[in-house]
């Protein structure tokens, strides 16, 4: 009997599947890139290979005075949420995997269900809210609400990475006497530090990525992020196409080098945390 | 978020987690009610614990969504922000809006046939694609897999100005080839002012970005499906369009239905990829969406409560979607 893949129309249709898929799933990365270095991009419309290669637009985007200032801004908002949700979350997840007490189970479907509250309903009340306490344009402010959006996500992921941490490990550092917070810091906190790197991309990421809270929160340009800031490159009627792609590669380059990273982490950490198959 | 879509949107990603939710908490329960954890006793504990995450959860998520809802029973625009007066009109946003022909024939046709068409094709094209992931061997399963993790982390907002870009109008790659080939005049079409080519390439950015979680999500569900039972159907001369419907369909269930429930939930809620595009922030009424025109309504026009009315429309419709998917997660795994 032959198998499938030594037959050569299978090998040869299999060849075109995935050429066809790398040519799909690449092409606008490869666009976004090719456009940023392409020193004819925006004036002499768009080619499959760029006319040249030139960091000029990258040089554009860098030395402007905003585009770096919202950079900063934005690795601001994001580490902030990072480290807030992280120990905020950690915290958590502790609570509803190593303990027993009332309304534990409850605690769980509330964190599951506010996964499903549309962040886009919350703009306006979070507005209006952020107005009252004139917090608009401040970047605290942006944290607090992105570590709220961050949180039920990394909240439930690190409920995971905890709960495959052998309790016998802490019974043995009880039996030695050592205190609870001892325990916490010493034995907990270090098995669990890939699930929190893991989770921490992932609040990182939504913090870098978010637009319509940024867009609606930061009224003075000094304190945009990047999502808004892209949005300068725009001209009234015309685009410099090539300098807005070399920002969005800019922006796209961590998020793209943290998923990468954090997918096998994450995988590894998936299966940890659930037993079933 | 819609934008975890953007998995590496972080709604993406809390998707494929929320999706299976780590179980491992049954055997440590039974452990942890062993005598020897001592400090497990403290009561209080578990509170102080849960604390900070409970008021940030509290005062940022819970307390805002009770709040959209009161601003919808108000006429609070720009004169009852200055106030600080409340202004209830009870229901009339609602009456208000559910009487608008514009939401009939333009807003809630665009949000639901965008969404159905998104969802069908990511779905679809997404399951596709992990099947065929699965005939690959190690490196080239590797590589594919590889290359649609990095149309998944491609920022929703970057990614739409790259769709942008390909179909601009002046010097776009598509206008660029179809002028070469002479199909259209240089200059004349705009895909972004006619809803329908709008909403077109609306859905191939999403699809794009979208698909790769279902994929990754179904190949990960394929894996654990045993060889044997499809080499036993193969020696029974069934096809392999008839064992994917016998065999792998049925034991994929779950997995299809979590998949399709979030792509809709996210489908249902897009902003960003609309409001980036040309005419959606506000420009073209014709192409808004139940995001957009709650967006424009609240701070385009001042309207905040007629505004929140619309947010809680959405949020209703993803509401009855949320039901049907915690019926299917809670029926496929114990908490």
């Amino acid at each position: 009997m032959r198998t499938r893949a030594r037959r050569p129309g299978v090998a040869a249709a299999k060849t075109v599947g995935i050429v066809a898929l790398l040519a799909f799933s690449l092409f606008p990365a490869y666009w976004m890139f090719s456009s940023a270095i392409d020193p004819e991009a925006a004036t002499r419309g768009a080619r499959l290979l760029p006319a040249g290669v030139t960091w000029d637009n990258f040089v554009t985007v860098i030395d402007d005075g905003g585009f770096g200032h919202y950079l900063r801004n934005s690795v601001l908002v994001a580490l902030g949420t990072v480290l807030a949700s992280s120990v905020v979350a950690l915290l958590a997840a502790v609570a509803v995997s190593r303990f027993r007490f009332r309304f534990r189970k409850s605690m769980l479907v509330l964190i599951l269900m506010v996964q499903m509250v549309p962040l886009e309903a919350l703009v306006i009340p979070l507005f209006l809210q952020m107005r009252n306490l004139n917090m608009l344009n401040s970047l605290l402010g942006l944290t607090i609400v992105y570590l709220a959006f961050a949180l039920p996500f990394a909240i439930w992921t690190l409920r995971g990475f905890v709960a495959a941490v052998p309790v016998e490990l802490e019974e043995a550092a009880y039996l030695d006497g050592a205190s609870w917070g001892r325990m916490f810091w010493r034995i907990l906190v270090p098995l669990v530090a890939p699930g929190v790197v893991a989770t921490s991309v992932f609040s990182f990421i939504t913090a870098w990525n978010e637009f319509i809270f940024a867009l609606t929160f930061l009224q003075q340009s000094s304190k945009y992020t990047v999502p808004i800031g892209l949005q300068k490159f725009f001209g009234e009627n015309t685009t410099d196409w090539g300098a807005v792609m070399a920002a969005s590669t800019i922006i796209t380059l961590p998020v793209l080098v943290f998923f990468v990273l954090v997918q096998r982490n994450l995988s590894s950490g998936l299966t940890a945390g659930s037993v079933k198959g | 978020m819609a934008d975890l879509r953007a998995a590496p949107d972080a709604s993406a990603a809390s998707a494929t987690l929320a999706d299976r939710p780590p179980s491992g908490t049954e055997p440590t329960g039974t452990r942890r009610r062993r005598p020897g954890g001592l400090g497990h006793r403290s009561p209080l504990r578990p509170w102080l614990l849960l604390a900070p995450g409970l008021v940030v959860l509290g005062v940022l998520l819970l307390w805002p969504l009770v709040r959209v809802v009161l601003l919808s029973l108000q006429d609070y625009g720009l004169r009852q922000i200055a106030s600080g007066e409340s202004n209830w009109v009870g229901l009339q946003n609602y009456v208000d809006i559910l009487g608008d022909s514009y939401l009939w024939t333009t807003v809630l046709p665009n949000t639901v046939l965008f969404a159905l068409a998104c969802v069908v094709l990511t779905v679809v094209l997404g399951t596709a694609v992990a099947l065929f992931l699965n005939t690959l061997g190690g490196f080239w399963r590797g590589v594919g897999a590889t290359a649609i993790m990095v149309a998944w982390a491609v920022p929703a907002i970057t990614g739409t100005y790259v769709w942008v870009w390909i179909f601009d109008p002046l010097n776009g790659l598509v206008a660029s080839v179809l002028e070469g080939v002479g199909a259209i005049e240089p200059g004349t079409v705009n895909w972004f002012t006619e809803r329908l080519s709008f909403y077109a390439i609306a859905t191939l950015n999403v699809v794009h970005h979208g698909f790769p979680f279902v994929a990754i999500t179904v190949l990960a569900g394929l894996m654990t499906i045993p060889h044997e039972l499809h080499e036993a159907a193969k020696v029974d001369g069934a096809s392999a369009w008839r064992r994917f419907w016998a065999i792998t369909a049925p034991i994929l269930r779950p997995v299809f239905a979590v998949v399709t429930i979030l792509s809709t939930i996210w489908d249902f809620k897009v902003f960003t990829q609309i409001y980036l595009m040309p005419g959606g922030n506000g420009g073209n009424k014709d192409v808004f969406n139940l995001g957009v025109w709650s967006y424009i309504e609240s701070f385009a026009q001042g309207k905040y409560g007629m505004g929140s009315a619309i947010a809680v429309l959405l949020t209703l419709i993803l509401l009855g979607i949320t039901l049907v998917y915690m019926r299917t997660l809670f029926k496929e795994e114990e908490l």
